[in-house]
């Protein structure tokens, strides 16, 4: 408000601020109307018609697309997939990113290692699939091959053919391939938080775990609601990894949203039915960030 | 005067966008006339470096500017289905038959019979053209062939005394008798069979081999007409036997299995056979020369002996209809400069034993190549089949059609199948399934 009162008041610049203004913002906006919104636009527009990719005329058809999605059996099997993926996969790249955060915050820690930390954030999604499936392979992975040995799996068995394993070796190598962006962004909040706030809790006889809990803890909680908004979004409409390490196997146990929409695109042609399916992605998406971020806000303004 | 600069300023930008838009097929027309644009899927070296030299010859006879670009197979369907909606098909593609299907559903491809009368209908195998038959016209012209067989390891065999399986029940009992424990550790180190069922493609090819050997096809070869939906019952004995083989003489892991992983298990040696398109004798070449004189091929039995099908498919040329009659003429030229004796035979065998040339005069070249000289025997089983038995690409069985690249683009076949095996669905419903996803497929097309 301070700000604006500052500009009403000189008003000799107004006009040239206002067109300079305009000038500056009209790049972003172009981009926006034709990257953005126009297929938001589009896609909601398709996702009520019978639209092929085969072909070049479609008619409305109302919502049943909808009402296919939700008749559909395998549909709920893939929400649920989808919730087990980002759930997991949010909680696991947020702990380890924490976790590593911690750990490189300490003095002792140099850029080379720093910088050696960064590195699954840089190789490509293809070759974390290669070489995944690679050592996940029943008769010459080494993983597979510890995990016979250690009995967890049949003889020649991989862990991507068993419908719970394969879940979770997509989870893990997920967490593996993207936690230094919680961990760049959990390190440089860490950096702010005032040493000398762990001083006084020092005199006053804390420990370590109780600093962690009652000054770093606290001090990070704005950073994690964005962390988790921004990851829930990113990993929800993840496509790469699952898509080339399981193709959505064993028998639709890692198939995701995401995966359905390239099916339902580029497998049967259904681009209406597609639109519908990422209509109902984006839409939950964007009510559950919602929800959270208003729940968060509550509990901040209830304490 | 400001807002007339703003104005300005935003209508510049504006123009800036859709003339940048719209100057792509303006500037693409003088260059479609200079330059042949030429899509592969083949991206296994070998093969792309035979294709690019001989473009880069016929290029040079004709003196036309060329640009192979290679996609892979994974990404045809993708890049396809997006070349056809922003109307930037190539000039040429060289796809495999189901391809082929896709872009004449797409009509954009011209008949070839005119190019192919040129080169010599007489000296195609025709059953190679029969595949790339529609309304009467051929859309493509056959480059090459592959067949499904059984790679076998023929030492294994003499060694158990097995004699090559007649019917289900002996193949059954011949693929039991290779589960061997090498060690006596009490685990099987070579397997008898591999059923490979990897939702991406795999799953539906494993399974329509079986299919047709049974007599089960997703459209009548005759009539065209939809049959897999009355001929369920059979195709539950199909899956049944199939899911079978996999819980007894097939590796646990085979559940997601992709063409490498079986290939490489016979040329390591760690199963004792496989269906293969023949590709596994190039991969031993290279990786396990001391394999190769010990593969051998069968082709699968029937059901109870007599065998009505089996599965196949090869790679087709085909010309997009777009640009002037001069320039399609110039697109025409290329492809007939491509098929003389020695070019069609040096493509095939730039896979030995995996592709088989459409031409007869280059199936004699091929025969005399070191590279398949150990193989006569097998390449006269393959002839023989390719010129003698009905083969078919999944949902191809009465000509091209749009079925065979939905069913390659899907994973319906193999999320049921898996789901079989995984003891997580009844191979009724499975059936029931594919049953309703064909149809699906079917109204999609229609």
């Amino acid at each position: 408000m301070g700000n604006l009162r500052l500009i009403r008041q000189d008003r000799r610049f107004r006009p040239q601020q206002q067109t300079l203004g305009i000038i500056f913002i009209i790049p972003m906006v172009a981009f926006l109307l034709v990257f953005v919104v126009y297929p938001v636009l589009y896609n909601i527009f398709l996702s009520f018609t019978n639209a092929r990719l085969i072909k070049k005329d479609y008619s409305f058809i109302n919502f049943d697309n909808y009402k296919k999605i939700f008749t559909d059996l395998r549909f709920l099997t893939y929400v649920k997939n989808t919730v087990v993926w980002t759930v997991a996969s949010v909680i696991g790249q947020l702990s380890l990113g924490l976790m590593i955060a911690l750990m490189i915050n300490r003095k002792s820690s140099g850029t080379g290692l720093r910088s050696f930390l960064l590195i699954p954030y840089v190789v490509p999604a293809v070759a974390i699939a290669l070489v995944t499936k690679w050592v996940m392979n029943g008769d010459y992975g080494i993983i597979s091959y510890w995990f016979q040995t250690l009995g967890l799996i049949e003889h020649r068995q991989s862990p991507l053919a068993i419908p719970g394993s394969a879940m979770a070796v997509l989870v893990i190598v997920n967490v593996w391939r993207s936690y230094p962006f919680p961990m760049l962004i959990y390190w440089a909040t860490l950096k702010g938080i005032d040493k000398e706030l762990y001083e006084a809790a020092s005199v006053d006889g804390a420990g370590t775990i109780q600093s962690f809990l009652h000054i770093t803890l606290p001090h990070l909680r704005d950073t994690t609601i964005v962390l988790v908004v921004l990851r829930i979004v990113w990993t929800a409409t993840y496509f790469d990894l699952p898509w080339l390490i399981t193709g959505g196997g064993p028998a639709g146990s890692t198939t995701h949203l995401p995966i359905m929409i390239y099916q339902a695109s580029f497998g049967t042609f259904q681009t209406g039915y597609a639109s519908s399916l990422s209509v109902i992605l984006g839409l939950s998406l964007f009510l559950c960030v919602v929800f959270y971020v208003r729940k968060t806000i509550s509990n901040d303004s209830g304490r | 005067m400001k807002k007339a600069l703003v104005v300005l300023v935003l209508l510049m930008m504006m123009s800036t966008l859709v003339f940048a838009a719209g100057s792509k097929e303006t500037a693409a027309e003088p260059a479609a006339s200079k330059k042949i644009v030429i899509w592969t899927n083949l991206t296994a070296d070998a093969q792309a470096k035979v294709l690019r030299k001989q473009f880069t010859e016929v290029a040079a006879e004709m003196g036309v500017e060329v640009e192979m670009v290679t996609i892979s197979f994974n990404d045809m369907y993708t890049k396809l289905a997006t070349a056809v909606e922003s109307g930037n098909v190539p000039d040429i593609m060289h796809t495999n038959f189901a391809g082929t299907a896709y872009l004449y559903s797409q009509d954009i491809i011209l008949n070839m019979d005119d190019v192919i009368d040129k080169i010599g209908k007489d000296d195609f195998i025709s059953s190679y053209l029969h595949v790339l038959n529609a309304e009467g016209k051929t859309w493509g012209i056959p480059d090459w062939a592959l067949h499904t067989s059984v790679w076998y390891r023929k030492d294994l065999f003499q060694e158990k005394g097995i004699k090559i399986p007649t019917d289900w029940a002996e193949f059954k009992a011949a693929a039991q008798k290779l589960n061997i424990d090498e060690d006596g550790d009490g685990k099987i180190d070579v397997y008898g069979f591999p059923v490979p069922l990897n939702a991406v493609q795999v799953a539906p090819q494993t399974y329509y081999e079986f299919l047709y050997s049974a007599g089960v096809t997703t459209f009548d070869p005759k009539t065209g007409k939809y049959t897999f939906g009355s001929q369920k019952k059979k195709a539950v004995e199909v899956t049944d036997y199939l899911i079978d083989l996999y819980k007894t003489v097939s590796p646990p892991s085979s559940i997601e299995w992709s063409w490498n992983e079986y290939r490489n298990a016979l040329v390591e040696g760690t199963v004792a056979m496989t269906l293969d398109m023949g590709a596994v004798i190039g991969l031993a070449q290279n990786n396990n020369p001391e394999m190769v004189e010990k593969l051998g091929c069968f082709d699968l039995p029937g059901q109870f002996g007599n065998k009505p099908a089996s599965f196949g498919s090869g790679y087709a040329f085909v010309v997009s209809n777009s640009g002037s009659a001069t320039e399609i003429e110039t697109k025409k030229e290329f492809i007939h400069r491509l098929y003389t004796s020695e070019r069609a035979a040096e493509r095939a065998l730039s896979r030995p034993m995996f592709a088989f040339p459409s031409l007869y005069s280059a199936l004699e070249i091929y025969k005399q190549s070191p590279s398949v000289a150990l193989f006569q025997d097998q390449i006269a089983t393959i002839s023989d089949a390719f010129e003698n038995s009905n083969w078919y690409w999944y949902g191809m069985e009465h000509g091209l059609s749009q079925m065979s690249s939905q069913i390659e683009a899907t994973t319906f076949f193999g999320e049921a199948l898996q789901s079989v095996a995984l003891g997580m669905q009844t191979s009724v419903k499975a059936v029931d399934f594919i049953d309703q996803q064909l149809q699906e497929q079917i109204s999609i097309i229609e």
